[in-house]
């Protein structure tokens, strides 16, 4: 196949693709529909050393855990799905809208969450060291 | 003899399945399940495992030459030999894929097509950007060296990889039995595809499932145990550079860290995934192992026939 043929196919089927899922309303955040749904997120990423506590964010999109070996981590949506981790070395910031928390992660380098004020400035500070 | 490129045949067909399988999610309302970013994550590797292939095509190509050059023998280019050809390489790649699993620097390159939650159609073309560097075009050796010509081996290769792209989908329940049996399907790729402890380290054939039934990594799905996809540790970005890379990141850390030994250094390249120094992580054998500590009942049932 001709390179620029196979440019427009590649780069026009993408962004249609995309464009199309997102109009039919498939960009939706994951919503927890309570603390035990969290904390099965949770559990599932770490069987080990469970939720011993989950607060739920007003929104239900995120969930701050206390963990069983005394641990603190974050629950946050990734896109539909969820991701988890630990919050050892974060860096959390209040934004406008909520937090935002940077981890020595690779693989989830910076989580933005969406809280309410009273909400944000309690998790900044049950969540880690405030910058 | 000149071959097609059918994977790049294959793309305009590819799009058109996966906008047919999202309208059949959308009106039966079961399926699979699509999302925006996760979607485009896939699409992007795909693109870009494409571009790479082009790029850096002829490392392989290079090596495959230069054995072709060496081997007195020449099967030639009937269809027979075409046809063996597509056999002995759906082995080659059932090896090359298990170590993918069980060796971590070839699981650097190949974690990224396990890295989506989702299992659809997209989900397929989520491919690695960095085979050419885990040097597994070595075990296509035998074949150029028995006399298959390189291109009929890539040939066959792109077939292979275009039969996967079907069976990535949860629209399609169970085949015939007779096709479950012999051939790799939609229900024993999710197993491969499945973080459940039950699921680790299985499946991973290519087109014939025959090949894990042989070697003993055959495990069926099970109704009770639904398949979760994704990764043990599912990553919280979507960016494709970072799902590329990741892996090879985390081997040099691991690698160049202070106050190991040298075997652990070499360890955290060649041990499999999950293997650590300090025992801080787990392989898939100690996650099958305490999964049974927490729920035995699972013993001896399928994917935990283990010692
Ligand atoms: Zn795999
Ligand atoms: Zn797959």
């Amino acid at each position: 196949m001709p390179l620029p043929i196979l440019l427009v196919l590649v780069v026009g089927g993408i962004g249609a693709i995309a464009l199309v899922l997102h109009m039919l309303g498939l960009s939706a955040r994951r919503v927890f529909a309570n603390e035990s749904e969290a904390g099965a997120v949770w559990e599932s990423e770490f069987p080990d050393d469970p939720a011993r506590q989950v607060i739920l964010s007003h929104d239900h999109h995120a969930a701050l855990i206390d963990t069983v070996q005394g641990q603190r981590g974050i629950v946050w949506p990734m896109g539909a799905d969820a991701a988890a981790r630990y919050l050892i070395g974060a860096t959390i910031r209040k934004t406008g809208k909520g937090l935002n928390i940077r981890l020595p992660d690779f693989t989830a380098p910076r989580i933005s969450l969406r809280l309410d004020q009273d909400e944000a400035d309690k998790w900044a500070k049950t969540g880690g060291k405030r910058r | 003899m000149n071959y097609p490129d059918v994977t790049q045949i294959a793309v305009p067909f590819f799009i058109a399945a996966i906008v047919f399988e999202l309208v059949w999610i959308l009106t039966k309302k079961r399926g699979g399940r699509y999302e925006t970013r996760d979607a485009l994550t896939s699409l992007l590797m795909g693109a870009g495992n494409v571009v790479v292939t082009i790029v850096l095509g002829f490392v392989a190509y290079g090596f495959f030459m230069f054995l072709w050059g060496l081997t007195p023998l020449d099967l030639g280019n009937s269809v027979l030999i075409v046809a063996i050809c597509f056999v002995l390489d759906d082995l080659r790649y059932y090896w090359v894929h298990r170590y993918g699993h069980r060796i971590r620097w070839v699981w650097a390159s190949h974690v990224n097509h396990h890295s989506s939650q989702h299992y659809n159609l997209t989900t397929a073309l989520r491919q690695t950007w960095t085979g050419t560097f885990t040097l597994m075009m070595v075990v296509r050796a035998p074949l150029i060296l028995l006399g298959f010509h390189p291109a009929m081996v890539l040939f066959v290769g792109g077939l292979n990889l275009v039969y996967q792209f079907w069976i990535h989908t949860e629209a399609i329940d169970k085949m015939p039995r007779w096709f479950e049996a012999v051939m790799n399907t939609p229900s024993h790729h999710r197993v491969h595809h499945g973080r459940n402890p039950r699921y680790l380290d299985s499946n991973y054939a290519g087109v014939f499932i025959i090949w894990d039934k042989m070697f003993g990594t055959f495990v069926p799905e099970i109704e009770s145990d639904r398949p979760e996809y994704g990764l043990v540790h599912n990553l919280g970005t979507f960016n494709p550079l970072r799902v590329a890379f990741h892996e090879w990141l985390g081997i040099f850390r691991d690698m160049t860290q202070s106050g190991i030994s040298l075997r652990d250094r070499v360890m955290y390249a060649i041990a499999p995934p999950g293997w650590s120094h300090d025992g801080t992580r787990d392989t898939s054998d100690q996650i099958k192992i305490k999964h049974l500590e927490r729920t035995p009942e699972d013993r001896d049932t399928p994917g935990f026939n283990m010692r």
